[in-house]
Parts: structure tokens; C-alpha cells; sequence
């Protein structure tokens, strides 16, 4: 089965005015999205998430490696026939009308003026602005812009619908509408690609998950598998600790004489534990854990280097 | 392909109607009339020759300077505005994108030249000093107005609005005074020169081509075929200029 | 204090007080500058040839906008020493701006002549203006008429009534203006010709009878002046005038014997050998 999106060696750089050196948003990139599954794309702010994405849409262009939408070169104009982007913090010509809009994208897939309207009412009525057509974009909310935007994502009703930081800037509600519209992509059979900095809105939904780190991907797999690789780690709860000294784990908190301990490792534990033989502290609780998406994201960043300022 | 072309140009059309700049239009009539009217109190002798000359000048400035502002910012605030992605996105080519905002300013300038050159008429022929001609000295100068919007388009690809409308600008001058270029290869030793100077020269966009004015005013005679070669200039040149323009916006990185 | 009311009058009413305040001593600059002399700038334009490229296409316009000026500037009568650069703003700027622009050669020279008293500066202009326009022939009339009337060149003003006739629209006035100034510069027979040319080509009434009118006393003119060569001839060959007119025929001093207007003879005293006409002359001359 191709892949929907296929990354290939893509390597991104760029040259501040100033200085001669190169700046490498990107390098060796190397992924494949399935047809069927809800990708999410995570990284810090900066990381190089858009520029993945732009360069998936020929906004950009990669120094180095390919990029295959459907197993074809993506560079063709032709294939985005078949995508629907949404882009981060998106603008539109806020003098149109939601319903002028999204009549006007429409036009760009070639729809006759038939067809034409009944997809932008049945848009309008599927993100939730059914009565809201007639009103000037400049008057919308945030909220309703993000919709209005995924309107104009789906109206060509795509395969593949490529999303850009969906939920930021949403309500609560608001992120539970969008998740709802990835499921119900899903649903249908398409594939949803979308870039998050929020490690939760990937835990619900996604089947995989690909973690950008400065520039090249530090993990990739299904959240069961990244998180479930992960040994384990043991949150143990003692009583009457005197003085900080521990052989081994960290002190994740303290409350009246209880402390919660955290220990690695199993050899670590039975240590921990051997302490509280005799007349060491009492043993309150003792409580496997599993990592989080979250610890994992900070790991690697940490691993990948100090935490320098990525943005551009 | 048209199709695609032609949804932008529409869209582009509207933004532009909605434009402020589109006020200089009611400027534009009122200034006709003011003229007209107060003429009489500051001149002997016949003020047709100067309602003329005005209506005239007024046209081609207004029609200038509505391509060159509203054209340097067509391609550079929609990236600026990022509203370009998500059209980008779409099955288009991004050559259609520059052609279709192009012929959407394009179209609101020959609407904006068509109203303002028929209000002229009105106030010359409540005067009785209609001519016909007039009618040609007007398009050609909304020829020229193409050409130097196509300019625009084209630094509109390259730079930011505020040097894209010096540059436009320093060309429509330029473009004026391309008879002293002439004179200047004429005078020049070097045969290295001399061809330098040509090749600048028809490099340079020739403005002077459209400008009929003085012949129409003093009802002189006017070359027949003069309209239609300029207008052949105009498809040829605009043609490069919007080629330079789409080959500049082909490879640009979009932010 | 609600929100920005206050506060935004009290702008307002400052801005207008300062606005005032501004409208009062610009009217105290004006007063002090009509203590001096009135200087304009645009007395100190370029030539209309390097003005020509600053107006990019645009010279017809420059040219009304300097000729509009330079009326109300001419039409200021205090302003002393006003006509120091009355050539160069008319001959070297507006001419050279726009050479097809009419009224500023008319005007101009109206001022030059009239009020600056400069007759020949004022057909210097109107030289330029004929170059530039020979189809126009308002400019060769008008400097025809300064000549005839205020420098009393009679030739000169014949031969510019003489290129006015050149356009194809010209006045029928001019041609009988041209005719009568070669009369004027003392050429009858030319100016006979002329009138009987004239005479002949026009079909409007009153132009034939202007015509008439003038052959009938040049006629005259022409025809004593003949006779009296003959018998300024004659007198010299016999050393005293004829007994008759006849003789001067027969003698061979006078092709034939031309008879007046009225188809009668000239009068003739032989004792003095004086010639005259009997009749009353229409023009006077």
C-alpha cells in the first residue's frame, strides 16, 4: 500500500541576512504517513513542524531529499486536488463572506456552480456555521475562522487533509469539535496529518505519532509502542523520612511528614525499598507508573541538546 | 486553467472595488467640475485647450497611481497577510496566482478609466468642446496605465510594498524620458557605448509610445496605425514583464 | 470623568485654538511680505526646453499652469518692474513647453505691445508662434497689425498679412488688409492688382464693394500717375507740356489714353500741364 505522505531525506536551511551561516530547520527527514490513519506530527514551537508541512505543499522548497503525495512526485499542482490543508493561525480575505469564501475555493477545484453550492452549504452546516454564512469574515470570531477554515480544508472532500496546529487558540469546546471532525475523518476512511505542540490532543486520537526534534525525527510509532518501550517507573510513598538523604530516586513531593519518591528502575526500587527495613521510614504506598507522552517529548529534547532557541 | 484565473481575478476585482484608494474617482469628478467652472475667473483666452490638458493628466495620474499602490501590494500583502497558503494549496499553478490577480486589477483599472473618462465627456459636452479623439488619447494612456501596473505586479514579487512602489514609480519617469537616451546615444564616441545605450533603451519600458495628449488637445493629425502598434507593444512588453513576474513568484519561499 | 469625553473635547478645542492661532500669523506674514516687493520664483523658471523633461509628458499642463499665473502675475498693475522677464516667461517657457499653445503668443504680445510698450518684442514672440504654427493665421494678423498700426511699417505689415494668407481658413479681412497696406507703402499698381484681384475672387457682397471702392480711387491714382510721367516725357522733349492728352498718344508717350472711373476724360490744363480727376474720390487718400 503507498504511503498518502511520504517524507524522504528532506533537508531544510536557511540564511539569516547577516551571517553567512546556515541555519538548519531541518535535517534528514524521514517519514510515511499510511492511508486510514490520523498522524499527529509533535514538536516544540519552532521545531520546524510548518516548515514540514509547507514543504509536503510546495510552499517551500527542501534542499535536500523528496517528498511523495500518493506515490507521486508532490511538486504536482495537480495532486493537491486530492488535499485539504488548514494553516496555523490562518488569515482570509476578511471583506468576504463565509459563504462567498468558501464559494471561492471552490472554484479553484474546477466544481460547477451547482455543485458548488450545495458543498458550501453542506460545509457550513458540517463545521457548525450553518447560519452564519452571510456574515462578513471580519466579523468572526476566532473560533469561528478555525471553522470556517477546516470548511475550506474539506470542501474538495479530500483523502488526505494536512492540518496545521488545529487546536491553538481554542476553547475547550472548540477542541472537542475539531477532534470530533478528525474522527469522523477517520470514519470515512481518510487520512488526517496534523502538527500539534499540545501532547494531549495527540494521546486521544492519533494512531501514530511522529515527535520532531530539532530538525530530524527523535521518535516515531504508535503511542503504545513509544510509550510502552518506556520501563516503567515506580512513585513510591514513605512516611517519617528523616533528612533528604536517599540512596537513589527523586523527591517528586512532600506533604505533612509523607514524601513521594520516584525510582527508575527496578534495582533502584528493591534499594528504596531495603531502606525502609528496621527503623528506616514507614511505607505508605508503593505505585507502578507509566510515562508519559509528555516525559518522553521532554527526554528527548533534553537528549537532542540544551535548550537553545530555536525559532528562527 | 482559465477558470482558476479567472475565480482569483474576480476575487481580486472586489478587493480592489472596496479599495479607498478608488475614492480618488469621486476626487477625480469633482475636481472635473471645480476646474471647468473656475477656468473662466483665471484665464483669457479659451479654456478648452486647459480642461483638456487637466482631464487628460488627471486620468493618467489617477489611473497610475491606483495600478502602481494597489499593484505593488497585491502578491507582497497576501504573502505578507498569509492569506496566499492557503490558495497555494489548492490544485493551482503559481503562475495562474500572478496572472489572475493581475487581471483582476487590470479590470478594475478599465473600469475605473472607462468612469472617469466618461464623466470628462459629460463636462466637455455640456461645454460643447467634445472630440471624439479624445476617446484614443484616453486609451492609450490606459494602455500606458497596463504597462506600469505590470511593473508593479512584478516588483509586487520581488520586494516590499514600500520599494516596489519607488521603483514603479522611478520607471513610469523613466519611461517618459527615454527620448533623451536617444539623444544621448547619439552623441556618444564609443561604439561600446552607443550599444550599451541601445540596449538600455529597449530595455526600458516606452512610455512614451501612449501619449497623444498634445496631438489630440491641438487637433493636430495623429498617425492611424500609432494605437495599434502601441497597443502590440503593450501585449509584448506586458507579456515579458508578467513572465519576469510569475518566474520570480515560481521560486519563492513562502514563510 | 466619563471615559474619553473629556478629555477628547479639550483636544478638540486646543487643536482649534492652535489652528487659529496658526490662521493669525500666517496673515501677519502676509502683511509683511507685501512690504516688499513682489518676487515669484517662477520668474526664474528654466528654459521650457530643460522644463520639458522635469514635466514628463506632461508639458501641455505645465504650460496652462505657468500661462494661467502669468496672467493674474501681469495683471497685478502694482507691481513695479513686472515686464523685466516678460520674454522669457512667454518666448522661452510656455513657447518652448507647448509650441501649439495659441493664446499665450496672442496674449503675450498684447502685454508686451500694449503695456510694456515693446512692439518688437512682441513680434519677436509672434515669430516664434508663426514658426511653430503656420496654420494658424491669428499670429502673422496680429503682428501684421502692430506693424501697421504702431510702428507704421507699412512693407513689413504686408508681408506678414501676405503669410497669413498662407492657411487655408484665413479672414477675408486680411487680404484686404494686405492689400491695403501695399497701398500704404506706396505701391498702387501692386495694390491695384491686389484689389482687383479680390474684387474677383470673393462672392460676399460687401467684400466685392470694399473692393470697388478701393480700384475706383486707385484706378485713378494709377492712371494720373501715368499720365503725368507722360507729360513729364513729353515736357522734356519739347520743353512745354501738349496742348492736348490726345497727343500724348500720338506721339507715342502713352500706350492709350485711359479714361476715369466714370468713363470720362481726365481734366487737363495745358498751361500748366496739370492732370486731374474730375470726380469725388470714395476712399480718400
Amino acid at each position: 500500500m503507498t504511503p498518502v505522505l511520504e517524507f524522504e531525506g528532506i533537508a531544510k536551511n536557511y540564511r539569516t541576512h547577516l551571517s553567512l551561516r546556515k541555519y538548519w530547520i531541518l535535517r534528514d527527514l524521514s517519514l510515511a504517513v499510511n492511508q486510514g490513519e490520523v498522524f499527529g506530527f509533535i514538536g516544540t514551537n519552532g521545531a520546524g513542524k510548518t516548515t514540514t508541512i509547507k514543504v509536503a505543499l510546495g510552499l517551500t522548497f527542501p534542499d535536500a531529499g523528496r517528498v511523495r503525495l500518493f506515490g507521486e512526485d508532490a511538486r504536482q499542482p495537480a495532486l493537491r486536488r486530492r488535499i485539504g490543508f488548514l494553516p496555523e493561525n490562518p488569515y482570509f480575505y476578511d471583506y468576504l463572506t463565509g459563504s462567498e469564501f468558501l464559494d471561492f475555493h471552490a472554484r479553484l477545484f474546477g466544481m460547477p456552480a451547482a455543485d458548488r453550492h450545495r458543498r458550501v452549504a453542506a460545509m457550513l452546516e458540517r463545521v457548525g456555521l450553518g447560519n452564519r454564512g452571510d456574515r462578513q469574515l471580519r466579523h468572526y470570531s476566532k473560533g469561528m475562522l478555525q471553522r470556517i477554515g477546516l470548511a475550506q480544508a474539506l470542501i474538495n472532500d479530500p483523502e488526505l487533509v494536512i492540518l496545521d496546529e488545529p487546536m491553538s487558540g481554542l476553547d475547550p469546546i472548540g477542541r472537542r469539535e475539531v477532534r470530533d471532525i478528525i474522527l469522523d475523518l477517520k470514519a470515512r476512511g481518510r487520512t488526517v496529518f496534523f502538527s500539534t505542540h499540545i501532547l494531549s490532543d495527540t494521546e486521544m486520537i492519533c494512531d501514530r505519532v511522529g515527535m520532531l526534534v530539532r530538525g530530524s525525527l527523535a521518535a516515531l510509532g504508535t503511542i503504545d509502542d513509544l510509550v510502552g518501550r518506556e520501563v516503567p517507573f515506580w512513585e513510591v510513598t514513605l512516611r517519617g523520612l528523616e533528612g533528604d538523604g536517599l540512596p537513589c530516586g527523586e523527591i517528586v513531593s512532600r506533604r505533612r511528614d509523607e514524601v513521594l519518591v520516584r525510582v527508575e528502575s527496578e534495582n533502584d526500587l528493591k534499594r528504596l525499598l531495603a531502606l525502609c527495613n528496621g527503623r528506616g521510614p514507614g511505607l505508605v504506598a508503593v505505585t507502578p507508573a507509566r510515562r508519559s507522552l509528555e516525559d518522553l517529548f521532554l527526554r528527548e529534547t533534553r537528549r537532542a541538546g540544551a535548550p537553545q532557541e530555536n525559532k528562527p | 486553467m482559465t477558470a482558476r484565473i479567472a475565480a482569483i481575478a474576480l476575487n481580486t476585482f472586489r478587493e480592489a472595488i472596496r479599495h479607498r484608494i478608488l475614492y480618488l474617482l469621486l476626487v477625480f469628478a469633482v475636481g472635473m467640475i471645480s476646474v471647468s467652472q473656475v477656468l473662466s475667473l483665471l484665464t483669457v483666452g479659451s479654456e478648452e485647450k486647459i480642461i483638456k490638458d487637466f482631464g487628460l493628466a488627471a486620468i493618467e495620474v489617477f489611473g497610475v497611481l491606483t495600478g502602481v499602490f494597489i499593484g505593488v501590494g497585491l502578491v507582497s500583502r497576501e504573502i505578507e497577510r498569509r492569506t496566499v497558503f492557503t490558495l497555494l494549496a489548492k490544485p493551482i499553478h503559481r503562475f495562474e496566482f500572478v496572472l489572475g490577480k493581475f487581471a483582476g486589477l487590470a479590470l478594475t483599472i478599465v473600469v475605473n478609466t472607462a468612469v472617469m473618462a466618461a464623466w470628462f465627456a459629460v463636462v466637455l459636452a455640456v461645454r460643447g468642446m467634445f472630440d471624439p479623439r479624445l476617446g484614443l488619447a484616453v486609451l492609450l494612456l490606459l494602455f500606458q496605465c497596463l504597462l506600469v501596473t505590470t511593473l508593479a505586479v512584478l516588483f509586487s514579487c520581488l520586494s516590499t510594498p514600500i520599494l516596489s512602489s519607488v521603483m514603479t514609480l522611478a520607471l513610469y519617469v523613466v519611461g517618459h524620458l527615454l527620448w533623451s537616451l536617444d539623444l544621448l546615444q547619439a552623441r556618444l564616441a564609443s561604439p561600446l557605448a552607443k550599444t550599451a545605450c541601445r540596449v538600455v533603451y529597449y530595455l526600458l519600458p516606452n512610455l512614451g509610445n501612449f501619449d497623444i495628449k498634445g496631438e489630440v488637445v491641438h487637433g493636430l493629425p495623429i498617425d492611424p496605425w500609432l494605437p495599434v502598434w502601441a497597443a502590440i507593444y503593450l501585449i509584448f512588453y506586458g507579456s515579458a514583464v508578467l513572465a519576469a513576474a510569475c518566474a520570480a513568484f515560481q521560486r519563492k519561499e513562502l514563510q | 470623568m466619563s471615559g474619553g469625553k473629556g478629555p477628547r473635547r479639550l483636544l478638540l478645542l486646543a487643536g482649534g485654538g492652535a489652528l487659529l492661532l496658526a490662521v493669525l500669523v500666517q496673515g501677519a506674514i502676509e502683511t509683511r511680505a507685501a512690504a516688499r516687493p513682489e518676487t515669484s520664483p517662477l520668474l526664474y523658471l528654466p528654459s521650457g526646453r530643460y522644463l520639458d523633461v522635469a514635466a514628463i509628458g506632461f508639458d501641455g499642463l505645465l504650460a496652462d499652469l505657468i500661462y494661467i499665473w502669468s496672467i493674474q502675475y501681469y495683471g497685478h498693475y502694482d507691481i513695479a518692474d513686472r515686464y523685466a522677464h516678460l520674454d522669457h516667461i512667454y518666448r522661452r517657457v510656455i513657447a518652448e513647453l507647448d509650441p501649439h499653445f495659441i493664446d499665450p503668443y496672442l496674449i503675450g504680445a498684447l502685454i508686451m505691445n500694449v503695456e510694456a510698450k515693446d512692439p518688437e518684442m512682441a513680434l519677436r514672440l509672434l515669430d516664434t508662434g508663426i514658426a511653430n504654427n503656420p496654420g494658424r493665421w491669428v499670429l502673422a494678423f496680429e503682428a501684421g497689425f502692430i506693424c501697421y498700426q504702431d510702428l507704421r511699417d507699412y512693407d513689413r505689415a504686408a508681408v506678414y498679412f501676405e503669410k497669413a494668407l498662407a492657411a487655408p481658413d484665413v479672414h477675408p479681412l486680411v487680404r484686404r488688409l494686405r492689400a491695403a497696406m501695399v497701398d500704404k507703402s506706396g505701391d498702387p499698381r501692386a495694390a491695384l492688382r491686389l484689389w482687383i484681384e479680390i474684387h474677383d475672387t470673393s462672392d460676399d457682397a460687401y467684400t466685392r464693394q470694399v473692393a470697388w471702392n478701393h480700384i475706383h480711387d486707385l484706378k485713378v491714382a494709377v492712371d494720373l500717375a501715368e499720365l503725368r510721367l507722360a507729360i513729364e516725357a513729353w515736357r522734356a522733349r519739347h520743353g512745354a507740356p501738349p496742348r492736348r492728352l490726345a497727343a500724348l498718344v500720338a506721339g507715342g508717350f502713352l500706350g492709350r489714353m485711359p479714361a476715369d472711373p466714370e468713363d470720362r476724360p481726365y481734366r487737363y490744363d495745358p498751361a500748366r500741364g496739370a492732370v486731374d480727376y474730375t470726380g469725388v474720390p470714395v476712399v480718400g487718400r
